[in-house]
C-alpha cells in the first residue's frame, strides 16, 4: 500500500483546519475554545484561552480592532459574531492578575527595544520571556504609547499603570524621556546583540521584510506601525511579537525565514458550509459591555466553524468519533507496525465502504477507496483478521457451489441472461420464477439465467485472488452462452460489472420494468407516499434511479425524497461487510436511517430490506410494488435466518429446474437423516448472532450419533457433541426423544484443541 | 500433572462412560499456542469445552491474536 499516497490525502483533509475567524487574527486567537468557554458560563477560562495568545490581554482584549469579525462566516446569518465584546466580557468578569513566575536568567543576550509603545512592548515581554536581558527606550515620560488613547473610553487609567508595572517588574530596563535617532541608533546596534524599532515614525524610509520584519540584512528588525503601515492594535502586537521570534532566531543564528508560512494573518483553506445555517440575530448590549446572559448568548451564535461535512453524515465515522484525516493516519500506523496490537483492524472492518463521505466531500476524499486498499493490503500481509469476513466468504462459496449455481438457456441462444444475484433469491424466492417468465414473455430475442454470486463479498473482504478467480468464471459463461446482454437486479451486481467486467453489457431489471410495463396490476388506489432509500452501490446510476421512481408512481404511489438519496443515499448497515464484523456499527446505520423519515420505505436491494425491516421499519422492496399479494405482510416481513437463506437459494434452483426445465436436479441439499431437528426461539437467535447453519448443526449431530462420541449428562439427560468444520470447531447440546432431536444450544471456537 | 477428578462435573465420557479429570491440553490458533487446564476424558481424550468458556475466554483470546 502506497502509504506516502495515503498521507497526501489525510493532509488535504481540512478537518483540522482553524476556522477564518482565527486564521484572519494576526495572533490566532482560539475562538472556538473560547466562546466553547464563555458558553459554558465559565468566564475565567475564557479568558484564560484569551491570554493565552493575546498579548497584554487585559489591554488588547479591550480595544482589539477585531479584523476577525470582518471574515466570520456567520455574518450573512445574523451578521458576525461580535468576538470583540466578548473579549471585552471576558476581561470584565474572567480577568485575575497571572501568577507570579519566577525569574529566567537573562543569559540569552542583550536586546534594545526603542518605542514603548503597543509594539514595543510585546516585543519587550516577549525578548524577556525567553530569556534576553531587555533594555526599552522610550521618547516619553511613561510606557504605553497609544494605548493612552483609550483611557477613560475604553480603559481605566488604573488597568494600565498596572500592565506596565508588571512589564517592568518583570525586569526590563527601561530608558524613559530618551530619544533615538539614527546615528544612536547605529551605536546600539554595535553595543547590543540586535535591536528591536517600534517607534511608529522614522527619519528615513526603511527596507523592512514582511515576513522576518528584518531591516535589510542588519541587526536591526522593525515592526508596528512603520512595519504595517496602518493603526490596528492588533496588527502591531502582533508585529511585535513576531519581530521578537525573529531577534530570537537571528541570536540564535537559525533561518529567519524556515517555516513561518501561517504566522500573522493568513487565509484558512477551510471552507464551511453556510448553507442551510439558520440566522441568528447578534445579540444586542444594554449597556456598555455585555451582561453575562448576553455575552453567554451571544456566544452561543457562533457556529464553531469546523469541517465535519462526511463525519455528520456517515454512521461509521460518527460511531468512531474520527475525522477522515486521524482515521488515515491511524491505518499508516496500522500499516507499519509488524509487531504488536493492530488497534484500527475493527474500524477499517465497519467501513460500509458506501462512498457517501466522498460526495459530501468537496475534497473529494473518498474513505471508501482508502478502505479498499487498506483490506487488501491487510489481506497480503496475513493481517485480516479471519473471523471477520469467514462467514460470508463461505456463504459466496455455497452461492458458487453446485446447490445454487447453474446457467440456462432459453432455446439455442437467448440475446438476454438473467442473473439475479445471491440475496435476492435468498430473501426473495419466490419472486425468481415470476421475474423469469415476465422476462421470457416480453424479451424478445429470449432470456436465459444465471444464478451465482458476482463475488461483492470477496471485493469487500479485500480477497482480490477470490474476486478474479470468480470474475474469470463468470467471462466464461458470458462466452459460452454467446455474449449475452446481462439482465442484473441486485446493485451490488451492477457496481462489480461496472468494475471488473466493463466488457459485458448489462441492463437494470428495473429499467425493463419501467420501460416494459408492470406484469400485473398492482395498483393500489388513495394516495399512499413512500420515500426511497437508494442503494450505495449504484449511488451514480441515475436509469436506475428514474427507473425506480417511475415503477412506484405506475403503481400508484407518491414519492417523497428522503434528504440523503440518488448520490447522495445512506448504506442501510450491511456494505462492506460490516453485518458481519460490527454488527453494532450495523444497527447504527439502520437506526440512524430509519429516523430520517416516518415514511415508509421503498428499496431495491434485498439487503436493505432485510436490515431495514429487521430494525423495525416499514420496508417495501421494489418487487413487493409489482408481485406482492398481500402488502401489509411485505412491509413488516422480517429477514430469512442464515440458514433459511441457504434453503431458499438451493429451492430457486430446484424450483425453476423443475418447471421450467423439467429436469431433476443432482443435488442431495436436504441430506436424509434420520432425525428431525427441533430449534427453539433462544437456540435461533444463538444461530444467527454466531454464524452457524442448521446444516452445520445437523452434521455435528448426525456424526456424533453415527460414532458415538459425545458427552452425556444424566442429570439433564442432555448429549453434548463438537465437530470441526473447515476452520470452526461447533458444539451442539441436544436431547434425544425418539427420532426428533431438541437442541438446547450451539456455540463453536475457532481454536483448535490437541486431543492427545 | 493434576489427575484429580472434577466433582462439580456432570459430564461423562458417553463413549467410554468415563468421568472427566482436569489435565492440561494444548490448544491453538494462528502463531498461538498454549496449555489449559480443560476436563477431558482420561480414556479417548476427548476435550470438553462448555458454552461460556468458548463465548468468553476463547473468542476474546482468537480476537487478540486475530489483531497481532
Ligand atoms: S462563526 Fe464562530 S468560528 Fe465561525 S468564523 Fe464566526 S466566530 Fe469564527
Ligand atoms: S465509505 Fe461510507 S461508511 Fe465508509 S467512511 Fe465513507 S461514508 Fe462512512
Ligand atoms: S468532508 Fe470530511 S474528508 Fe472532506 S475535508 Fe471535510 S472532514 Fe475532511
Ligand atoms: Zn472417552
Amino acid at each position: 500500500m502506497d502509504l506516502d499516497k495515503l498521507l497526501e490525502t489525510s493532509d488535504s483533509c481540512i478537518h483540522d483546519e482553524p476556522p477564518a475567524c482565527t486564521s484572519c487574527c494576526p495572533v490566532h486567537m482560539d475562538v472556538i475554545a473560547f466562546v466553547g468557554e464563555m458558553e459554558k458560563g465559565d468566564f475565567d477560562k475564557a479568558y484564560k484561552v484569551m491570554e493565552k495568545r493575546v498579548p497584554f490581554a487585559r489591554i488588547i482584549g479591550s480595544i482589539c480592532d477585531h479584523p476577525c469579525e470582518k471574515v466570520c462566516v456567520r455574518s450573512d446569518s445574523g451578521g458576525t459574531v461580535k468576538i470583540s465584546e466578548l473579549e471585552k466580557a471576558a476581561v470584565s468578569y474572567g480577568f485575575s492578575p497571572p501568577k507570579n513566575t519566577i525569574p529566567l536568567s537573562k543569559s540569552k543576550g542583550r536586546v534594545a527595544v526603542i518605542g514603548g509603545g503597543i509594539s514595543g512592548m510585546t516585543a519587550a515581554f516577549e525578548l524577556d520571556k525567553k530569556g534576553y536581558q531587555v533594555t526599552l527606550y522610550e521618547k516619553s515620560d511613561r510606557l504605553g504609547g497609544r494605548i493612552w488613547d483609550y483611557e477613560g473610553i475604553a480603559l481605566k487609567k488604573e488597568v494600565i499603570e498596572e500592565e506596565i508595572a508588571a512589564l517592568v517588574k518583570q525586569g526590563i530596563k527601561t530608558e524613559l524621556n530618551t530619544l533615538i535617532n539614527k546615528k544612536r541608533l547605529e551605536e546600539l546596534a554595535g553595543e547590543y546583540d540586535a535591536v528591536y524599532l517600534g517607534t511608529g515614525v522614522w527619519e528615513e524610509e526603511l527596507k523592512i521584510h514582511p515576513e522576518t520584519f528584518q531591516v535589510g540584512d542588519t541587526s536591526v528588525f522593525a515592526g508596528g506601525k512603520l512595519a504595517n503601515n496602518n493603526d490596528s492594535v492588533i496588527f502591531s502586537a502582533s508585529s511585535g511579537r513576531r519581530a521578537a521570534a525573529s531577534v530570537d532566531r537571528y541570536v540564535k543564528k537559525i533561518s529567519l525565514s524556515a517555516s513561518r508560512e501561517r504566522e500573522g494573518s493568513f487565509e484558512t483553506p477551510l471552507k464551511y458550509e453556510t448553507e442551510g445555517i439558520e440566522p441568528v440575530e447578534a445579540i444586542g448590549k444594554a449597556s456598555d459591555i455585555y451582561s453575562e446572559d448576553e455575552a453567554i448568548g451571544e456566544a452561543g451564535r457562533c457556529l464553531k466553524c469546523r469541517c465535519r461535512k462526511c463525519i455528520e453524515s456517515c454512521s461509521h465515522l460518527t460511531r468512531f468519533n474520527i475525522s477522515p484525516k486521524s482515521y488515515m493516519r491511524q491505518i499508516n500506523q496500522n500499516e507499519r507496525i509488524i509487531l504488536g496490537t493492530h488497534y484500527a483492524n475493527k474500524m477499517i472492518n465497519s467501513c460500509t465502504m458506501c462512498g457517501l463521505c466522498r460526495e459530501e466531500c468537496f475534497k473529494g476524499i473518498s474513505m471508501k477507496a482508502v478502505i479498499k486498499e487498506t483490506r487488501e493490503s491487510m489481506v497480503r500481509r496475513g493481517k485480516m483478521p479471519v473471523s471477520d469476513h469467514d462467514f460470508a466468504l463461505k456463504d459466496m462459496k455455497f452461492s458458487n457451489s453446485k446447490y445454487f449455481s447453474m446457467v440456462r438457456n432459453q432455446g439455442e441462444k437467448a440475446e438476454y441472461l438473467f442473473y439475479p444475484g445471491c440475496q435476492l433469491p435468498a430473501s426473495y424466492p419466490e419472486y425468481i420464477g415470476k421475474i423469469y417468465k415476465y422476462l421470457v414473455s416480453n424479451m424478445s430475442g429470449g432470456a436465459g439465467i444465471y444464478l451465482g454470486c458476482c463475488g461483492a463479498p470477496a471485493d469487500w473482504a479485500g480477497r482480490q485472488d477470490l474476486m478474479q478467480e470468480n470474475i474469470e468464471i463468470i467471462k466464461k459463461t458470458w462466452e459460452d452462452t454467446g455474449r449475452p446482454v446481462f439482465i442484473l437486479a441486485c446493485s451490488s451486481c451492477c457496481s462489480v460489472f461496472e468494475k471488473y467486467l466493463p466488457e459485458i453489457a448489462f441492463v437494470s431489471l428495473w429499467e425493463i420494468f419501467a420501460r416494459k410495463g408492470l406484469p400485473q396490476n398492482n395498483r393500489i388506489s388513495g394516495k399512499r407516499v413512500l420515500s426511497v432509500h437508494d442503494a450505495c452501490a449504484t449511488r451514480h446510476n441515475k436509469e436506475i434511479h428514474d427507473s425506480i421512481r417511475r415503477i412506484a408512481t405506475l403503481s400508484g404511489y407518491e414519492i417523497q425524497e428522503l434528504k440523503y438519496s440518488k448520490e447522495k443515499t445512506k448504506c442501510c448497515g450491511y456494505g462492506g461487510l460490516v453485518y458481519f464484523a460490527n454488527r453494532e456499527q450495523s444497527a447504527d446505520f439502520v437506526k440512524h436511517r430509519i429516523e430520517e423519515s416516518d415514511n415508509d420505505l421503498l428499496v431495491y436491494c434485498a439487503m436493505c430490506k432485510d436490515l431495514l425491516a429487521e430494525g423495525g421499519k416499514r420496508t417495501f422492496h421494489i418487487l413487493d410494488l409489482i408481485f406482492a399479494e398481500d402488502m401489509e405482510r411485505a412491509a413488516l416481513r422480517k429477514m430469512p435466518t442464515l440458514s433459511e437463506r441457504h434453503g431458499n437459494r438451493a429451492q430457486v434452483k430446484i424450483g425453476l429446474l423443475r418447471e421450467i426445465w423439467g429436469e431433476e436436479p443432482d443435488m442431495d441439499y436436504e441430506k436424509q437423516r434420520d432425525f428431525k431437528l427441533i430449534i427453539p426461539e433462544n437456540v435461533r437467535q444463538q444461530m444467527e448472532d454466531r454464524y452457524i447453519l442448521s446444516e452445520d448443526m445437523a452434521e455435528v449431530i448426525d456424526s456424533s450419533r453415527k460414532s458415538g462420541e459425545r458427552f452425556f449428562n444424566p442429570q439433564e439427560n442432555s448429549c453434548l457433541a463438537r465437530l470441526r468444520l473447515d476452520n470452526v470447531t461447533y458444539w451442539v447440546k441436544y436431547e434425544e426423544k425418539d427420532e426428533k432431536i431438541l437442541v438446547k444450544s450451539v456455540y463453536s471456537h475457532r481454536m483448535e484443541i490437541v486431543e492427545e | 500433572m493434576n489427575e484429580d477428578k472434577n466433582y462439580n462435573m456432570p459430564w461423562l465420557c458417553d463413549k467410554c462412560k468415563r468421568e472427566l479429570v482436569l489435565k492440561k491440553v494444548k490448544v491453538r490458533y494462528l502463531e498461538g499456542n498454549f496449555e489449559v487446564d480443560l476436563p477431558k476424558c482420561p480414556e479417548c481424550n476427548m476435550v470438553f469445552i462448555d458454552e461460556e468458556m468458548a463465548v468468553g475466554k476463547m473468542l476474546e483470546v482468537e480476537k487478540e491474536l486475530e489483531g497481532k
